[in-house]
Parts: structure tokens; sequence; C-alpha cells
């Protein structure tokens, strides 16, 4: 799977997770901010993509701090998602 | 007008199953905090609870429950409310009068059986005992039933605000002339639905709950029940006031399902306007038992609506660091905490504070000590933005 | 009691736009599921997590506070979200108390609903959810009463709400309140049977204790605990007496264990007096006499009584004073007094 396949697809999680029923993933921008002004999340929904980054990448946010940096925006989350491969290939 | 009367007590949390075993350990200032011995969960070891220590089978054997689909939170409500109208001498006959009003508060209700409902709601082809037993009302009609209720029964939820929200319906339905006393409480069992509900939520905390200090790290879930007796104060002839209710008022924050807004104005709206109804100032109010959960969120809107209400914050203290969060029969138990107060001119200390929060400095009542107390508030907030606060005025010994 | 101003309902009938209660909506299945709107004044960030229940009381609760603002909010609800709890507690078991989200939980606190619909209408008045089973609407009812005394001038929004969760419906089914053989609703009445057919909706109303421009009154109340036929007859009788009775309002629901109790109420009332049913296109639910109070409403309004609801025609030429009366599982029983303006 390449970058912008892995990117559609890191979308549809969010969307099926969120249930953004109005929202497809072609709206969702790589810098378009998760919460607030952007896509309009709050702290519910930062939660459940804690989640999601567990069940679907086998990847922790222990800290709820370091989440709102990495849950940011699209490229924050692959960045988030390729280190954590990196590291996990590395061990 | 005639006030509202408090004229039964009955109570059970970790603390103790009557009131003096409550009221010893919160003068010695007794943590009912630890890990879990009877309820079964992957947390038991991992986490402190609020657990009353006593098993199922004891509590129905103790309080003669031989019917099938009886759940925990029935148990621990039946406890307290048979103590209540014990207390208070009510004859069965009494409470079967249409005048006299049953209203129960509780959220989790016989959803403490998460395992059994998930069997039932899954996979059983013929259904288990507690069928009829999952909702909420349910431990309201058990005991209707059993003591052959025939006034005005309710259940509320409003999540951690129910009991005290119970309280006042039945304090106004006495005031509104509707009935001329109420039996008035709430409920609630440790469960796997608020354990893992919260835990979703990442506010449980893994060390005592640490209530308005700058390093807590969240509540810790308890289980309790409390009755109150209202009545009202021209009809009480022969018996003592424990104390008055004497303020009351629900608003809502209107901000968040689960978090309280920055400046805090549904708690700040409930207080001030309890104090309304209860025609007295905010320097009249001579301690506050607060809603404390102490999660990062509570705890700090809670002390600047505090601080918005009476500038000069009074005496105040959290027991949550006593038992743990009761949810839907924190309102009640803490009530009960209140008329102790009140009773015995003595406040206790909240368990486990160090530093003051940064933003608003306020350092609660750390140890025990005697003081005159007057009027007591206690606050009860819950999810849905749902506020509560409630005063209590000093009682009377009987003529 | 209190003025009713403006309602709002979403039933099994066409209710929430363009009422249709002439033509009966045929039954799916053995229940009676609600015909849900486009919610399009629920904002989108919100509709995504609600369920069923959430989605119907906020979407006519917010109708008619978009008409005007209240000054608090109370909802009967005898089961909330239902359905997200047991969501959430599925997902207890298969992740075996793991890391889950919270969402399903949040959503399936019982006062959601009122909370939900303070959160989107910066409502920051007085918000209860009563929880009461077969008597949480009448509970509604008689605390807004209190309200309205307490607080003259003021306005409130009240209703009822609750689902049809299929997980829940199992337990409720195997518990034996629904009928185990295929019935259509055209035929509930004639049922000899246990159990009546599952429905589920939603009735809001704006309320005042001001009778300018409101469209009924709810004159009178009563709740009553008891599995005592004796009882709610005499009762009944009691709360119909010196009272001139034009249609009783009755929540037959086709149990057999429970006609009785009808039958009892039917002959404290006048033989002039016409006999209407409900049940067939509301269903039984915790809350349906929230429905029957919308409905109500309309037949002092529109002074026609659809065909498929009439028991007994009688001979009144106009209905301006309807009594109502309930029998929830036989031990939770209200009277309501509907009155014109």
């Amino acid at each position: 799977m390449d970058r912008e396949q892995e990117k559609l697809q890191l979308k549809q999680h969010i969307i099926k997770y969120l249930n953004l029923l109005h929202v497809t993933p072609e709206e969702i921008t790589d810098d378009m901010p998760m919460f607030r002004e952007g896509l309009g999340l709050d702290s519910i929904d930062s939660i459940e993509m804690v989640v999601m980054m567990e069940r679907e990448y086998g990847l922790k946010i222990e800290n709820p701090k370091d989440g709102r940096k990495i849950l940011h925006n699209i490229n924050s989350m692959m960045e988030f998602i390729e280190q954590g491969r990196a590291k996990l290939n590395s061990q | 007008m005639s006030r509202i009367a408090i004229t039964g007590i009955g109570i059970i949390t970790p603390l103790g199953d009557t009131l003096t075993l409550n009221r010893q350990a919160l003068q010695e200032g007794r943590s009912g905090l630890s890990s879990l011995e009877i309820f079964p969960t992957k947390y038991a070891s991992l986490l402190p609870f609020g657990e009353i220590k006593i098993t199922d089978k004891e509590l129905k054997t103790r309080l003669d429950v031989t019917e099938p689909g009886v759940t925990r939170t029935t148990l621990l409500a039946l406890h307290a409310f048979k103590q209540a109208v014990e207390n208070c001498g009510l004859s069965a006959s009494e409470i079967q009068l249409s005048e006299t009003a049953f209203i129960n508060g509780t959220t989790v209700g016989g959803m403490c059986l998460s395992d059994a409902l998930y069997q039932d709601a899954n996979f059983r082809e013929t259904g288990s005992e507690y069928l009829n037993s999952y909702d909420l009302s349910s431990v309201t009609l058990y005991i209707q039933q059993r003591y052959g209720i025939t006034g005005i029964c309710n259940t509320f939820n409003t999540a951690c605000s129910s009991s005290a929200n119970a309280i006042m319906y039945g304090a106004r339905l006495i005031q509104n002339g509707f009935v001329k006393r109420a039996i008035v409480g709430g409920a609630d069992s440790l469960a796997k639905f608020t354990i893992n509900g919260f835990n979703s939520l990442g506010i449980l905390s893994s060390a005592p709950c640490r209530p308005f200090d700058n390093a807590r790290s969240g509540l810790n879930l308890g289980e309790g029940a409390a009755f109150l007796v209202l009545e009202k104060e021209d009809n009480v002839i022969d018996k003592p006031v424990y104390a008055y209710v004497s303020g009351w008022a629900n608003s809502n924050d209107a901000f968040h399902p689960s978090s309280l807004s920055d400046d805090g104005e549904g708690p700040y709206l409930a207080m001030q306007q309890a104090l309304q109804v209860a025609r007295i100032s905010p320097k009249e109010i001579s301690f506050i038992n607060t809603h404390g959960t102490a999660t990062e969120n509570n705890d700090e809107k809670e002390s600047i609506a505090m601080q918005r209400v009476f500038g000069n914050v009074p005496a105040f203290a959290s027991t949550k660091s006593n038992i743990g969060h009761t949810l839907g029969a924190a309102g009640a138990v803490e009530a009960v905490f209140c008329l102790l107060n009140l009773i015995h001119d003595e406040v206790y200390a909240s368990l486990n504070f160090d530093t003051p929060i940064e933003a608003t400095g306020l350092v609660p009542v750390t140890e025990y000590k005697h003081m005159r107390v007057e009027h007591v508030m206690s606050n009860s907030f819950g999810f849905g933005g749902n506020c509560s606060s409630l005063i209590f005025s000093k009682g009377q010994k009987a003529q | 009691m209190f003025y009713i101003h403006q309602s709002s309902c979403i039933s099994h009938q066409p209710t929430f736009t363009g009422v249709d209660l002439q033509n009966l909506q045929p039954s799916v299945n053995n229940q009676l599921p609600a015909i849900e709107p486009k919610y399009i004044n629920i904002p989108l960030g919100q509709l995504r997590r609600m369920g069923r229940a959430l989605r119907m009381g906020v979407g006519t609760g917010i109708t008619l506070l978009e008409k005007h603002k209240a000054d608090g909010i109370l909802i009967a609800t005898s089961n909330g979200g239902i359905e997200d709890s047991i969501t959430f507690l599925n997902q207890i078991v298969d992740y075996n108390e793991g890391r889950l989200t919270p969402t399903h939980f949040v959503q399936s606190t019982f006062n959601a609903i009122a909370g939900l619909l303070g959160m989107i209408t910066h409502n920051t008045g007085y918000n209860a959810t009563h929880v009461h089973r077969g008597l949480a609407f009448e509970n509604v009812a008689l605390d807004v009463t209190m309200l309205l005394r307490e607080n003259p001038g003021h306005i409130y929004l009240i209703g009822g709400v609750d689902e049809i969760s299929v997980r829940n419906y199992r337990m409720e089914a195997m518990a034996g309140w629904y009928k185990k053989e295929p019935i259509s609703n055209t035929e509930l009445y004639a049922s000899e049977t246990e159990g009546a057919l599952p429905g589920e909706g939603a009735a809001m109303f704006l309320v005042s204790n001001n009778a300018e421009s409101a469209t009924a009154k709810l004159a009178d109340l009563k709740l009553l605990h008891t599995a005592d036929e004796n009882l709610v007859a005499n009762q009944f009788a009691e709360f119909v007496r010196d009272r001139e009775i034009d249609l009783l309002l009755s929540g037959e629901s086709g149990d057999s264990r429970f006609k009785r109790y009808y039958t009892r109420c039917e002959q404290a009332v006048s033989e002039n007096t016409a006999i209407a049913r409900y049940k067939h296109f509301t269903g039984e639910f915790q809350t349906a006499s929230a429905l029957a109070l919308w409905f109500s409403c309309w037949l002092l309004q529109n002074q026609t009584l659809p065909e498929h609801c009439i028991k007994r025609s009688g001979s009144k030429t106009a209905f301006n004073r309807i009594a109502l009366y309930n029998n929830y599982q036989g031990v939770q029983h209200s009277f309501m007094l509907v009155e014109s303006v």
C-alpha cells in the first residue's frame, strides 16, 4: 500500500470510528485540524481515535497530552503511524 | 410556610451499614477505599474502589429477601430504606398512606448485573430471573411493592445528581401539598458497566482519589445507598428533627455531555438559586460538601463556580475521598454526611490533599474539627450537564 | 395543572410532518417501529453519535425549542438509549474489559436526551429525567405542574420518549410482555392472548400556566401503584365523577391479562361517552402515555376520531373533555383529564 492509500484508509477509519456520516474521505484534507474549527471534533472523539490507533494500528498513545499533538491532523497521524511501524520493525 | 423537616435517616456505604459507623469513620478520617474482594472485574486489584464488604447473600439473609430477581442495587436501597423508616418510627400503615411518597434516584439500577444482562440480551433462549430487573425503576418498584406504598412513586436518573434531584422532588411534593411526607434518596452498586465506562473516558485514578489537589488524577468508584424521611414540619410533633431541607436548585451547564464549562456556569446557577430558595446569603453557609470527584475537570470548574458564588469560599471538603463516587447514590449519601455536620457541629477531613489547584488556590478542610454548623450546602453534578445544589439547615431536638 | 401550546410527535404513524392518522400503518413483524424523519435541525456533529431514542427525543424537542425558548426541560424515558447501553456492554465483554470507546457509554446515560437538548439550545434551566417505567411521563407532568406553581409565567419543554431496541426487545419478549403469535395491529383488540405489540416514539410539548394561545389543557392527573382492580375502578370512578366526559381514551394494549382493568374503567363513564384506543398505532411502551396526550390534543383540535380508533361512538357531537386511562404491566396506572381551551 502506498502512502496515499494509507492516508485514505486512515480517513476511512476515522469516518467509521466517529460515525462521520456527513463527511467523505476526500473532504478531510491532510492538514485540516481535527478539533474545533477544522472537523469540529471534541474530547470524546479524541479518546475514540486513541482506541482506533490501538485497534487498527497496534499503536498506543499512553499520555493523553501527547494525543492532541498526534491527532492534530492527517499528516501528524501518518507521521505517528510511520514512526510507530519503524520502531516495531527495529525491535 | 411550613418547613421540610428530616425525621429519618438510613445509610449504607463502604464506611459501614449504620449512621454511627459512618460517623466514626468520618471522624477518624478513615478511608473506605480498597481493592475489590466481592465484585469480580479485571480491575479488582488494579484500582481502588469503595466496596461494601457484605455479599448479596448476606444482605438477602439480613433483609429476608427470598424472591428471585433482586439485584444488589435493590438490596442496598432496601437496607437504607428500612433503616430510614425505622429510624423515623414510621408504621407500616403510615408508609402505605397515599400521602406518603417514595422517590428514588439511581443510575446503575439492575445493570449492576452486567454479565447476566449480556447473556440475556444476546444469547439466552429462556431468560434468567433478572429479565424485569435490569432497568432503574426495578429498584423503586421492589420496595414499593414490598412495603405496599400507594402514594406517588418516582425514579430519577440524572446521572451523578440523581438522588440529589430525588431529595429535591420529595421536598417540592411536600411544599406543593401533594403529599405530607416523602421517603427520598438513592442507591447504586458497583458495575462493570460504570467501571469500564469511566475507565474508557480515562478518568479513573489508580490511587486513592485526591479531591481539589493540584496532582489529582481522577475518581474512584464506590457503592452505597441512603434514604431520608422528609415531613412537613407542622405534622412533626413528637420526634426530633435532624435538620431541614431548606434550599434546592437544579440547572444545566449546557456545555458538554461529560465535562463542565470553563466558568462553571451550571454549578454557579445551581448554588446561587439554592441560596435564593433557602433565602439565605452566601456568607451564612457554614460548610460545603462539594461534588469534588477529583477529576481534572470537575474540581477546577467547581472551585471557580464556588469562588463566583461566595467570593470567600466557606469551609469545604469532598467525602468522595472517603468512599469514592457512588454515582446516583452520591447526592443522598452526601446529604446524610451533611446532616452529621449539622447534628454534631463538626466537619470531617477531606483526605489525600496536599497542594491546592494552581488556578484557584482553594484548600479544603484537612482535619476533623468542631465548629458551629448552621447551614450546609451539598453539590452534585452529573453527565448531561446536570447540576444540583441542596441546602440543609440546623434542626431541633424533640420538645 | 398546565396549558399545552405546541407539540411535536414521532410515532408509527406520520405525525412529525403531514399528520395522517386516518390511514392506519400496518405493523411490521409484530412491532410498531416509528417513522423517523430527516433530522434537519439536529447539528450533524451531534446526530452522528445518536441512537434512535436520542434522535427521536432531540428531533421532536428541538422542533419546539426553535419556536420558543423554554425555562427548563423535563424528559420521561424508561430506557433512554438502551441499544447504546447494550452495545457498550457487549464491548466490555468482547474486549475483556480492555481499552473501550466511550461514545456509547456517554450516549447511553439516561439523561442524555434532556442534556443534549439543553446543550444544543444553550438552555441552563431546570433539567430533569424521570425514568419510572410506565409512570415516567406522568411524573414529568407532576413535576412541571409544581414548577409552574413555583415560577408562574415560565414555559417548559416536557416530553416522553422510548425506543424499541433489538436486544432489549429480546429480553422483554422472553419476559412475556409481547405477543408470541404473528398478529396484525388491525386485529390487536380481538386478541385473547397475553402480550402487546411493542412500539416506540417521542412526544414533546411546550407548556405554561397561561391559557392564551394554548391548544389544550391538562386539567387533572392521578398516578396509582397497585394490582388491585377494584381500587383502580373506584379511583377512576372518583376521577370522572361530576365531570362531563366526551371521550374516554383507553390505553388497552391487547394483552388479555389487563383487559379487565380497562373494562372496569369503561363502566365508570356514561353510555354517551365515546371510547377510543391508540395502542394499535403507537404500540405498547413505558412512555406511550406521552403519545396519548399528543393524540388527545390532536383530537381536541381536529374533532375527528379516526375510524380505526373507535371502540364506541357514543352520542357526543363534540370533544371538549377527554379522560385517559393507561395501565402499564398491570401495576402502574394513570388517569389524565385533557380539556379544550
